[in-house]
């Protein structure tokens, strides 16, 4: 076990920070903040690990947060009209599959850079959103669909049940299966990995598809948990979640990147917001401070990285 | 001729064309002089911004911190002019001060690209997110209107010399010094040198850290001349005003044939790019449509520029010359 890995020293800085904001901060820890922190977690951290898995084969995914509120505000309208719950959702989820499958098939099958397809379907789906809403929100569901952001099962958040689970197949799915060894290989170097004879623009495809699928799933949490579906739901999340991910230990290169690494980057991210906020600390200095964080982490990483290289040459 | 009809700049050019063409048989307003000047002057502070940005895409860079340098800069604009009230100096200060401290945070970005190595995607959300939230923090959002700008200050954002608005002619004039920066000096010709490919370029003697140095702050600096259009055309100050503009700005740049992945751009062609996407908005609006369809025939057209351009690519690559390799 390399005890200095990555992963590591990214557990070591969230229990030195629950640590620290335990100790320093009154109203952590207490059982209201902490259940609290759970219900919080969990859409910034899907939508993360949908863009870590983007940024695995060195692409990224701009459109995801609009995709989100496109999915959002399609579960919304049908609730609001009557349909059932589950018709909604997966009304809401085939919506998201379909945005996805249009950005892998001009990334994957057409072969436009990840960046500038995303870029363009962001616009779309951000214009599709406010064409469907005329840019109001829609608000007013059914208490059983409700129970999905705010609800208990037991003393656990069902969101953060929602976001381990998902955490726990992706490893699986990334570690296990070909699909997910492909990924990485993809990252690493795509001409040797579809000389290999893998179907280079299936994986890409599929890459995409669970984007969408966790676009939805993250929309579906927080329209559930605020009771309203409108334009900009999620939309400051785009580039946090690029920000956890990169945090988290992946590469934005590709080839790179743990489920475990941007679990604990989220984890760290809304520990110290929370711990800010209850300190009375203005969200603009929160968002200013995690720009330092950002930078300052890949500033040790590069460190490291050199004085790794210094010793082996 | 055949260089001309070969360029990539030929397609959005086709297309500009043929839009202005429909607006213009459709609306008897889109071709007046007064409509032409107002998609300018409306798309200035686009421009400046696309112009810079050509250049950081040029050498496979990438900044999504413009918005948030435009928009501390027009707050420190908005600080000056209140601290100086109506000097014949609150002007001076004003065009010293928003270049360089945009050139100095330019600069910052230039510094994490060249000397760690931090993708520039990265590194710019990073200096975004501290700038942005610094400038809420300062400001705490809070709008400046024209009552606080100095007299002088608005003169100057009125003057129409030989009757076209200054704020157009600063947009002209940046094209044309960056036009001629790129292809006719020796900095410029580095940028287009290390965008084609960078070990070349370097064996050839070129320094790539101080060219990145270089794009970084000259982004930041015309991020500064744009603070001053945008604060000169909206005559306020508004610190939340270019929330995800960034975007905005590289579409403007791709859609002109930039290659998002370094060594080619052009500054006609981004030109074009920004006068597509200010056409489309005028032609849209003076057509009556649903302000909301805007942002999906814009997501449209950037789909259907940037797969165009792949499958010209492609094609060329087809036609090319092959050279059997043996294995």
């Amino acid at each position: 076990m390399n005890f200095l890995s990555k992963e590591w020293i990214l557990g070591y800085v969230f229990a030195g920070l629950f640590l620290l904001m335990t100790l320093f901060v009154p109203g952590f820890f207490e059982a209201y903040n902490l259940i609290n922190m759970l219900f919080q977690l969990p859409e910034l951290g899907i939508l993360s690990l949908g863009m870590m898995v983007v940024l695995l084969t060195a692409g990224i995914d701009l459109s995801i947060t609009f995709l989100a509120a496109l999915a959002g505000v399609i579960v919304a309208t049908l609730l609001t009209n009557g349909y059932s719950v589950p018709v909604s959702i997966l009304a809401g989820v085939a919506t998201a599959l379909a945005g996805g499958l249009l950005n892998g098939f001009f990334i994957a099958v057409v072969g436009v850079s990840p960046i500038l397809v995303t870029l363009g379907t962001m616009t779309l789906f951000e214009g599709i959103v406010l064409l469907l809403t005329k840019g109001n929100s829609i608000s007013g569901f059914p208490e059983s669909y409700s129970l999905i952001g705010n609800g208990l099962l037991g003393a656990v958040p069902i969101p953060i049940l929602i976001f381990a689970a998902i955490a726990v197949i992706l490893s699986i799915l990334l570690n296990k299966t070909a699909w997910g060894r492909s990924v990485y290989m993809f990252g690493n170097n795509p001409t040797a990995t579809l000389f290999s004879g893998i179907n280079t623009t299936r994986v890409v495809l599929w890459v995409y598809l669970f984007a969408a699928l966790m676009a939805a799933v993250a929309a579906i949490i927080m329209t559930s948990r605020y009771n309203s579906a409108k334009v900009d739901i999620g939309s400051s999340y785009l580039l946090q979640s690029i920000a956890v991910a990169v945090l988290g230990g992946t590469s934005i290169s590709g080839g790179y990147g743990k489920v475990i690494g941007v679990v604990l980057a989220v984890g760290i991210f809304q520990i110290i917001s929370n711990g800010l906020n209850l300190l009375g600390v203005s969200s603009m200095v929160i968002d200013m401070l995690m720009g330092t964080i950002l930078i300052g982490v890949l500033l040790i990483n590069y460190v490291s990285a050199k004085r790794k290289q210094s010793q082996t040459a | 001729m055949s260089k001309i009809l070969k360029s990539s700049e030929l397609g959005i050019g086709v297309i500009l064309l043929l839009l202005s063409t429909a607006l213009a048989v459709t609306s008897p307003v889109f071709l007046t002089g007064d409509n032409i000047l107002d998609i300018l002057k409306g798309n200035a502070v686009l421009g400046i911004l696309a112009i810079g940005m050509t250049l950081v895409i040029i050498t496979g860079g990438i900044d999504v911190s413009v918005a948030a340098v435009t928009a501390a800069i027009t707050v420190i604009i908005g600080k000056l002019a209140v601290s100086l009230h109506d000097s014949g100096w609150s002007l001076v200060a004003i065009f010293l001060a928003a270049p360089l401290v945009g050139a100095l945070l330019g600069l910052i970005n230039g510094l994490l690209v060249a000397k760690t190595k931090i993708p520039p995607i990265v590194a710019t959300l990073g200096t975004k997110s501290i700038l942005a939230g610094a400038t809420l923090y300062v400001t705490n959002g809070a709008y400046m209107n024209s009552s606080d700008l100095p007299e002088a200050f608005l003169r100057f954002a009125q003057w129409k010399p030989l009757g076209v608005s200054v704020l157009i002619l600063i947009f002209f004039a940046v094209a044309l010094f960056t036009w001629f920066l790129l292809n006719h000096t020796v900095i410029g010709r580095s940028v287009v040198a290390m965008g084609g490919n960078p070990v070349s370029a370097m064996r050839a003697g070129i320094h790539l850290q101080s060219v990145q140095l270089f794009v970084y702050a000259y982004m930041g600096c015309l991020a500064g001349i744009a603070a001053i259009v945008q604060t000169a055309y909206t005559k306020g100050v508004d610190p939340n005003g270019f929330n995800g503009f960034e975007l905005t700005v590289i579409a403007a740049v791709v859609l002109g044939g930039a290659n998002i992945m370094g060594g080619y751009g052009s500054i006609p062609g981004t030109i074009l790019g920004v006068l597509l996407l200010g056409v489309m908005q005028n032609g849209l609006i003076l057509a009556h449509v649903d302000t909301f369809w805007q942002d999906i025939v814009t997501g449209a057209i950037i789909l259907i520029a940037v797969t165009y351009d792949v499958i010209k690519r492609k094609r060329e690559e087809a036609n090319r010359a092959k050279i059997e390799i043996e294995a």
